[in-house]
């Protein structure tokens, strides 16, 4: 425990000090800003899909309605960083309203349905064009300087870790687990499963319309198909996974990778970092489903019990 | 007599065309160990999820010390303080064994216990149930005697007034049914009613202090162990007209 203290410290420490080390080297302050911000979403959907193993393919639309709503909240006056609240609670009040049907479904019915919701709250972001703008979408004056965008990202991500490493140790946490495991012998023993899982989706969908805040800051440049995309979604699905599904800094991890993966392979190799990805996700499902975090902890306990 | 802890009136569940429970009336009394029995269909663990919450009755009224019951949802009925278990046991099986009991202990009644004292009740019910050795191993790891008695663990972890036991001795050795029925005995003796649902006879006529058969969807007779397995209407149901 004192030992996971004083990592997660030294690793702060590294974060907070990089742009004061590296102030001209824009490329490393870019790719460390994404994986703050995508590491803040996977975290924020592991919340819902790792702890309460409730797999959802729509979580762009919580990512979309925080990026459309800081967008417009900018666009009548108010700072970027006020909107980050106003974000969050929308996609988290609109999560309550698709929660309560989309939460009578079951397993892979749940994650069928939320493809559904996904998709739907695309279209609508496309059509209504008196809000969003439609299909050319929204634009972003002007944004804060990388240095502040990137500790916008880092204090983002922290949050959204320290979060779920709260949650993994508390009791909801453990009512999440039970959840995961077997929904109905949670319930007869005592769990309000359907209250905690919407819970947990408020959770998500609150992380997630931050993160759309720091993305519209970021990119300036929003639209339906960025922001609400399907491809959105999945890569949501696959950070997690790829670090390790339910666990505090798997997410993190994956976010890491994929970010890293992608932004080499979108320089090198246009258009085959999707197959890389479809491969890297087809091993871990079928050689190591707890991530590469499980993966460490395998290798680790291997070589303990050798020496 | 004893006042009635659980008192079922006019009990029926259908399922489309059939009705697996019939106009059941049920009290359970306090303090006794009650079994029920019949052939395989005729509605017992139908009418258990019918109490426990997780079916809802077509018509019929459950009522529980002084409260109405049916129509609540499953952990409210739990907290309630009717805890039960599933025939099929149910582990979360990616959690320890002692984990599983905690889920009992933290969620299982209102007001909540605070977390030490939750703790403390589930190393209760583990050494109640002789899980303590086995209490850090994941709860996959465990034999189906040691599933079945983590069944009744977590249920006794939610501290119940009431406890549904369905079919607990099922695929268990004599060994282990004997080990199983000692236990039901010590938590009948600290106080918790129980209800079981069995069909080893040799078993329920040892343990119950009263039974009620169960011939499909009614209550067929109710009474004393040996009179309601001597009635000729029992044995012609269990064993057909040629034997009553």
């Amino acid at each position: 425990m004192r030992n996971r203290l004083l990592w997660s410290a030294l690793a702060l420490a590294v974060a907070l000090a990089l742009p004061l080390v590296a102030p001209h080297a824009e490329y490393l302050l870019d790719v460390a800003f994404l994986v703050l911000l995508y590491g803040a979403m996977a975290t924020g959907w592991n919340v819902l899909g790792g702890f309460a193993g409730q797999v959802s393919f729509g979580h762009a639309a919580f990512l979309g309605i925080g990026a459309y709503t800081a967008a417009l909240l900018v666009a009548q006056g108010w700072p970027i960083w006020a909107t980050a609240l106003p974000a969050g609670a929308l996609a988290a009040l609109y999560s309550l309203i698709i929660g309560w049907p989309s939460f009578r479904l079951r397993g892979p019915y749940f994650s069928i349905a939320t493809i559904g919701i996904g998709e739907a709250t695309r279209l609508v972001a496309l059509n209504w064009t008196s809000l969003t703008g439609g299909a050319s979408g929204l634009t972003l004056s002007s944004a804060p300087s990388p240095v502040v965008q990137y500790y916008a990202a880092l204090a983002l991500c922290c949050a959204a870790v320290g979060a779920a490493a709260w949650i993994q140790s508390s009791r909801f946490g453990f009512a999440l687990a039970a959840i995961r495991s077997d929904t109905d012998a949670a319930e007869t023993l005592g769990v309000d499963t359907t209250v905690a899982k919407t819970q947990a989706l408020a959770i998500s969908a609150f992380i997630l319309g931050v993160s759309g805040c720091v993305y519209a800051m970021h990119y300036l440049f929003i639209s339906p198909d960025s922001v609400f995309g399907f491809s959105t979604s999945i890569s949501l699905v696959v950070m997690p996974i790829v670090g390790g599904l339910g666990t505090v800094l798997g997410p993190l991890l994956g976010a890491a990778i994929f970010t890293v993966l992608r932004e080499q392979l979108e320089a090198n190799f246009q258009n085959l970092d999707l197959l890389v990805f479809g491969v890297i996700l087809c091993a871990i499902v079928l050689f190591e489903p707890g991530g590469l975090l499980g993966l460490t902890n395998g290798l680790r306990r291997r070589w303990l019990k050798r020496s | 007599m004893a006042e009635a802890l659980l008192t079922a009136r006019g009990l029926t569940r259908r399922f489309g065309g059939l009705v697996a429970v019939r106009d059941v009336d049920l009290d359970v009394r306090e303090g006794e160990i009650l079994g029920l029995i019949g052939p395989n269909g005729a509605g017992k663990s139908t009418l258990f999820k019918l109490i426990a919450g997780i079916l809802r009755p077509t018509s019929g009224t459950v009522t529980f010390a002084g409260r109405a019951l049916a129509g609540e949802r499953t952990a409210a009925v739990c907290r309630a303080g009717i805890a039960s278990t599933h025939q099929i046991v149910r582990p979360f099986r990616n959690l320890s064994v002692r984990d599983n009991v905690l889920i009992g202990a933290y969620f299982g009644r209102r007001p909540r216990p605070p977390h030490e004292r939750a703790r403390q009740i589930a190393d209760e019910m583990l050494a109640t149930c002789g899980l303590s050795e086995r209490a850090q191993s994941p709860a996959s790891t465990l034999t189906l005697a040691g599933l079945k008695r983590l069944e009744i663990a977590r249920a006794l972890a939610t501290e119940p007034k009431l406890l549904l036991l369905d079919e607990v001795l099922a695929g268990l050795n004599p060994t282990e049914t004997d080990a199983t029925l000692d236990l039901v005995r010590g938590i009948n003796a600290r106080g918790t009613t129980i209800v079981m649902v069995e069909h080893n006879l040799r078993a329920v006529r040892g343990l119950c202090s009263r039974l009620v058969v169960l011939v499909e969807g009614r209550a067929l007779v109710e009474g004393s162990p040996d009179g309601v397995l001597a009635d000729p209407r029992v044995v012609e149901a269990y064993l057909g007209t040629a034997h009553a």
